[in-house]
C-alpha cells in the first residue's frame, strides 16, 4: 500500500504513434454558416490540428504537470480487488491545515485542481490553510481503471475515502463538481459525520423541487415562493441542456464500448467530442489551443485510454446511483456559477441537507476551479474560515496557526 | 439533365489511406464479461478489424455492386441548387410494370434494395412486375451532400420526386423505411394522387393516437387488452427508447462533433453502423463480408459518413418537427408490413392514422433492415397490395405490372 511518488513521462513510442495517426487524420465537410449548431466547427479543429501537429509541446506540458507533486498508491475496493490509483497530494506548510479531497469529473481531470493549489494550501494569518488531495478516479488519468462490471458510486466513494484515510487524514472535507459532485455527495453520505465532516460542491444537480414527504417545510416554502430573475436564467440554461446538449450523456450511459472505440481510435474523434464540453460548458472561458491540447492529451495518454472513462455514466445510470434521497446532516456549502448545465433555484438545493454556506457568482461554468479559481478559493476560506459556518469541523485541524 | 451511368471505382489513393488507418488502429480494453451490454464487444471488432486489414476484397465487393445498374443525374432543389444524385435503376422486362421507387435510411444504403430487385422485376402471370429506382439519399452513398442548413424531410421528398419524374415515371409507387419511411410519406402527402398513386412501408413510425385528435382510437387502445404479440413488441419499443437512443440523442444535436470521429476512424465507424446492424436486426447471420462491405460503402461514400448524420438533425429542429406534425395525411392507398424485431410499436388499428390503409400484414421474424434480412416477405406482401386482386391493383392506369394480354 506503499506511496510512490509519480511522474508523469510519456514514452516517446507514444509520442510518435500520436503524430502518425494524425498526419492521416481524414476530416469531414462542413454546412454553410454552421457555426456551434452542428457540433464543434471545422476552423476550430483544423486549428487545433494543425497546431497538434505541429507546434504543441507535450514534453513542455508535460513537465509542467510534474511540478505538481503526485504518487500512487494500491487501493482495496471491495469486490473489485486492488486499483492502482494516481493523486496530487500538496500539503501546506501547516501542519494542522483542513484536509481536503477534491473530486474531477467527466470530462475533467486531476489537474483541474492546478489553480487551486497554490491559492488553498498558502499560509495566511486571515485564512484557512488546507492541505490538497485530488486523485484521478478509476479509469481516469493515471489510475488503473476497474475491470468488473457494476464499479459505481459506492465504488468511487470509497477510493477516495480509502486514500484519505491512507494518508492520515481520518477527518476530512470534501469539494466536487460534475461527477465529483455526486462522488463526494455518496462519500458525505456514507461516510459522514465519522470522516468526512463537510461537503462543498459547484454544481448542484438535484433531481427536483423539494418534496413534501423528504423535506416538508421547504415544500411548503417552495410553493410560495416566486422564481427570481436569477432562477429563469437558470432554467434557461438548464433547458438549453437537456434539449441540446445531453447526446453524448446518452450514448456513454447505454454503449459507452460503441462510443470508445472512436474515442480511442481517433485523435481528432477525442479532441471534437471533449473540446465541445470545454467550449459549450464553460463561461467564455478564453482557452489557448496549448491549453485544450494538453487537456485532450491528458485522455489520449491516460492509463486506461480513453474509453474507460466513459464506463462511469453507465455503471452509474444502471446503479440508479444518481441520488440517494438521504438528508445530509454535515455542513454544506455551494457555490453558484451562472453557466453551471443544471441549475436550480437555490431553494432546491437545499432540499439536499444542512445548507450552511450560499455562494452566488456573475460569472463562471462547469470547470469552476480551473475558469474561476480565486472565486472558488474565497468561497472555501469563507466556509471554512474564523466566523465561517464550517469553522473548526475537522478536529484539531482548523487550518490557522495555533496561536 | 443526362442520365449518367454509374461504376462505381474507389482510387486506389482511398484505399490505401483505409489500409494505413487500418494499420493504426488503437482499440481500447474491455470490461470483463461485457458482452453486448456496453456496446460492441471487443471480440466482434477484433475478428472483423483483422478480416478488414487483410482477407476482405474490396474490389471484389466493388465488382458485384456494379453488377447493379446504376446512374447520376443532377437534380435541382428549391432553394439548395443542383445535386448529383447516385441511383440505382433496374426496368423490368414488363413493359408496364410499376414504377416503385425505394428509399433507405440511416445507417442503410442503396443496395438495400439489391436482394430486392430480382424479385421485383421478375415477369410472372402470377404476381405483378416492378420498375424499380433506388436513390442514395443526398448526402449518403454516392449522391451529394447538401451544403446548407435546413435540408429535411421535403428536400428528400422533393429529390425523390424530381428523380422518377426525370425518368420518365410521372406516376409511380414508393416504398421506405426508417428515414425511408419519413421520405416516402412526405412525397405521398405532397405528391399524393397526381404522381405518387400509393405508398408502403415497413416501418410504422408513430405515437399512440391521442385523444383528441383520434378519440375513437384511443377508447378502443383503452379498452383492448394487449395480445403477447403486442406486448412482447411494445418492451422493444421501450428498449429502443430507453437504450439504444443515445446515437439518436448525438446525431440529432451535436452531429458534426460525432461526424469528426466517423470521417476518422474505420473503427470507429465500424462499431458505430455494426452496432445497429446486429441489434435492430432479427437475428440476421451478418457475414464478416457483408458487414466490411457495408461499412465500406459509408467510408468511401461521396460526402462523407459524417453528412448522413444531418439528417436527424433538421428533423429535430422547430421548422422539421412542425413540418411533420403539419403534414397532410396521405388520401392515396397507404400498405403496411409489420415484422416483429422491428423498432417502433404499433397496435394494428392505429396504423389508419398513417394514411389511408388498405393493406397490412404482420410477420412473426425480420426486423429492421428488412428488405436485406427477409426480401422474399417483404416482396410477397408487395405484390399481394399491387397484384391482381390486391387492394391497389391497377393504381397506375395502363401500368398494373403484368405483361400485356
Amino acid at each position: 500500500m506503499a506511496e510512490k511518488p509519480f511522474t508523469l513521462a510519456v514514452p516517446d513510442a507514444d509520442l510518435e504513434f500520436l503524430h502518425k495517426k494524425l498526419e492521416f487524420t481524414r476530416l469531414p465537410d462542413e454546412l454553410d454558416d454552421a457555426k456551434w449548431d452542428y457540433g464543434v466547427p471545422l476552423d476550430d479543429i483544423n486549428r487545433l490540428v494543425a497546431k497538434w501537429k505541429d507546434g504543441f509541446d507535450w514534453r513542455a506540458s508535460e513537465a509542467a504537470i510534474n511540478v505538481i507533486p503526485q504518487f500512487t498508491r494500491d487501493i482495496e475496493v471491495d469486490g473489485h480487488g486492488t486499483l492502482n490509483i494516481h493523486y496530487v497530494h500538496q500539503k501546506s506548510k501547516l501542519e494542522n491545515a483542513i484536509p481536503l479531497l477534491f473530486v474531477h469529473g467527466w470530462p475533467g481531470h486531476f489537474m483541474e485542481v492546478a489553480k487551486l493549489l497554490p491559492l488553498l494550501t498558502v499560509v495566511a494569518p486571515d485564512q484557512p490553510s488546507f492541505h490538497v488531495v485530488a486523485l484521478s478516479f478509476p479509469g481516469f488519468g493515471f489510475s488503473e481503471a476497474p475491470k468488473k462490471k457494476g464499479f459505481a458510486m459506492t465504488q468511487y466513494a470509497e477510493v477516495g475515502h480509502k486514500l484519505m484515510l491512507a494518508l492520515g487524514y481520518k477527518e476530512y472535507v470534501t469539494q466536487g463538481g460534475d461527477w465529483g459532485h455526486v462522488v463526494t455527495k455518496t462519500i458525505v453520505q456514507t461516510y459522514g459525520g465519522k470522516h468526512a465532516k463537510a461537503w462543498h460542491s459547484n454544481c448542484v444537480n438535484n433531481t427536483g423541487p423539494p418534496s413534501l414527504k423528504s423535506t416538508p417545510w421547504l415544500y411548503l416554502k417552495y410553493l410560495v415562493t416566486p422564481f427570481s430573475e436569477d432562477d429563469r436564467k437558470g432554467f434557461e440554461r438548464s433547458a438549453w441542456f437537456q434539449m441540446k446538449g445531453t447526446g453524448y450523456f446518452q450514448e456513454q450511459s447505454t454503449y459507452p464500448q460503441t462510443l470508445g472505440y472512436s474515442l480511442a481510435d481517433s485523435p481528432v474523434g477525442l479532441l471534437a467530442w471533449i473540446y465541445e464540453k470545454l467550449v459549450t460548458w464553460t463561461d467564455n472561458y478564453p482557452w489557448t489551443d496549448d491549453e485544450v491540447l494538453t487537456w485532450i492529451s491528458l485522455y489520449w495518454f491516460s492509463r486506461p485510454g480513453p474509453a474507460a472513462s466513459v464506463r462511469i455514466y453507465y455503471e452509474v445510470v444502471a446503479a440508479s446511483d444518481f441520488t440517494r434521497p438521504q438528508w445530509i446532516s454535515v455542513p454544506i456549502g455551494f457555490s453558484y456559477f451562472p453557466k453551471e448545465l443544471m441549475i436550480a433555484p437555490k431553494l432546491w438545493g437545499r432540499a439536499l441537507g444542512n445548507v450552511v454556506f450560499e455562494s452566488d457568482h456573475k460569472s463562471g461554468g462547469h470547470f469552476a476551479a480551473h475558469e474561476k479559481p480565486r472565486e472558488l478559493a474565497k468561497d472555501l476560506r469563507k466556509m471554512f474560515g474564523i466566523g465561517g459556518p464550517a469553522f473548526g469541523v475537522v478536529s484539531g485541524k482548523s487550518g490557522y496557526t495555533v496561536a | 439533365m443526362a442520365e449518367i451511368p454509374f461504376t462505381l471505382s474507389v482510387p486506389d489513393t482511398e484505399l490505401e489511406l483505409l489500409r494505413t488507418k487500418l494499420e493504426l488502429t488503437q482499440l481500447p480494453d474491455e470490461l470483463e464479461d461485457a458482452k453486448w451490454d456496453y456496446g460492441v464487444p471487443l471480440g466482434d471488432t477484433r475478428r472483423l478489424l483483422a478480416r478488414w486489414k487483410d482477407g476482405f476484397d474490396w474490389r471484389a465487393a466493388e465488382a458485384k455492386i456494379n453488377a447493379i445498374p446504376q446512374f447520376t443525374r443532377d437534380i435541382e432543389v428549391d432553394g439548395f441548387g443542383t445535386l448529383n444524385i447516385h441511383y440505382i435503376h433496374q426496368k423490368s422486362q414488363v413493359k408496364n410494370a410499376i414504377p416503385l421507387f425505394f428509399s433507405h435510411g440511416w445507417p442503410g444504403h442503396f443496395m438495400e434494395v439489391s436482394k430486392l430487385l430480382p424479385l421485383l422485376t421478375a415477369e410472372s402471370a402470377d404476381h405483378p412486375s416492378f420498375h424499380v429506382v433506388a436513390f442514395s439519399l443526398p448526402g449518403y452513398g454516392f449522391s451529394e451532400a447538401p451544403k446548407k442548413r435546413g435540408f429535411g424531410l421535403r428536400q428528400y421528398a422533393e429529390v425523390g420526386h424530381k428523380l422518377m419524374v426525370a425518368l420518365g415515371y410521372d406516376e409511380y409507387i414508393a416504398q421506405g423505411g426508417d428515414w425511408g419511411f419519413g421520405i416516402v410519406r412526405t412525397m405521398a402527402s405532397l405528391y399524393g394522387e397526381r404522381h405518387v398513386k400509393a405508398w408502403h412501408t415497413n416501418f410504422p413510425f408513430m405515437y399512440k393516437p391521442s385523444l383528441s385528435a383520434h378519440p375513437l382510437i384511443w377508447l378502443r387502445d383503452l379498452v383492448t387488452p394487449y395480445t403477447a404479440e403486442e406486448r412482447q413488441h411494445s418492451e422493444r419499443a421501450a428498449w429502443f427508447v430507453k437504450k439504444s437512443y443515445g446515437y439518436w440523442a448525438e446525431h440529432a444535436t451535436m452531429p458534426q462533433t460525432v461526424g469528426y470521429s466517423l470521417a476518422d476512424s474505420p473503427v470507429g465507424l465500424l462499431a458505430w453502423i455494426y452496432e445497429k446492424l446486429v441489434i435492430w436486426s432479427d437475428d440476421y447471420p451478418w457475414t464478416d463480408d457483408e458487414v466490411l462491405t457495408w461499412i465500406s460503402i459509408y467510408w468511401f461514400s461521396r460526402a462523407g459518413p459524417a453528412a448522413s448524420l444531418r439528417i436527424y438533425y433538421e428533423f429535430g429542429t422547430e421548422e422539421g418537427q412542425a413540418d411533420w406534425a403539419k403534414l397532410k395525411s396521405p388520401t392515396i392507398p397507404f400498405g403496411l408490413s409489420y415484422f416483429a424485431k422491428e423498432l417502433p410499436f404499433v397496435r394494428l388499428f392505429w396504423t389508419r392514422v398513417l394514411g389511408n390503409l388498405v393493406f397490412q400484414s404482420t410477420h412473426d421474424s425480420g426486423g429492421h433492415f428488412v428488405a436485406h434480412e427477409k426480401p422474399e416477405l417483404l416482396v410477397g406482401d408487395i405484390r399481394k397490395m399491387f397484384g391482381s386482386g390486391g387492394p391497389a391493383f391497377g393504381v397506375i392506369p395502363g401500368r398494373d405490372g403484368y405483361a400485356g394480354k
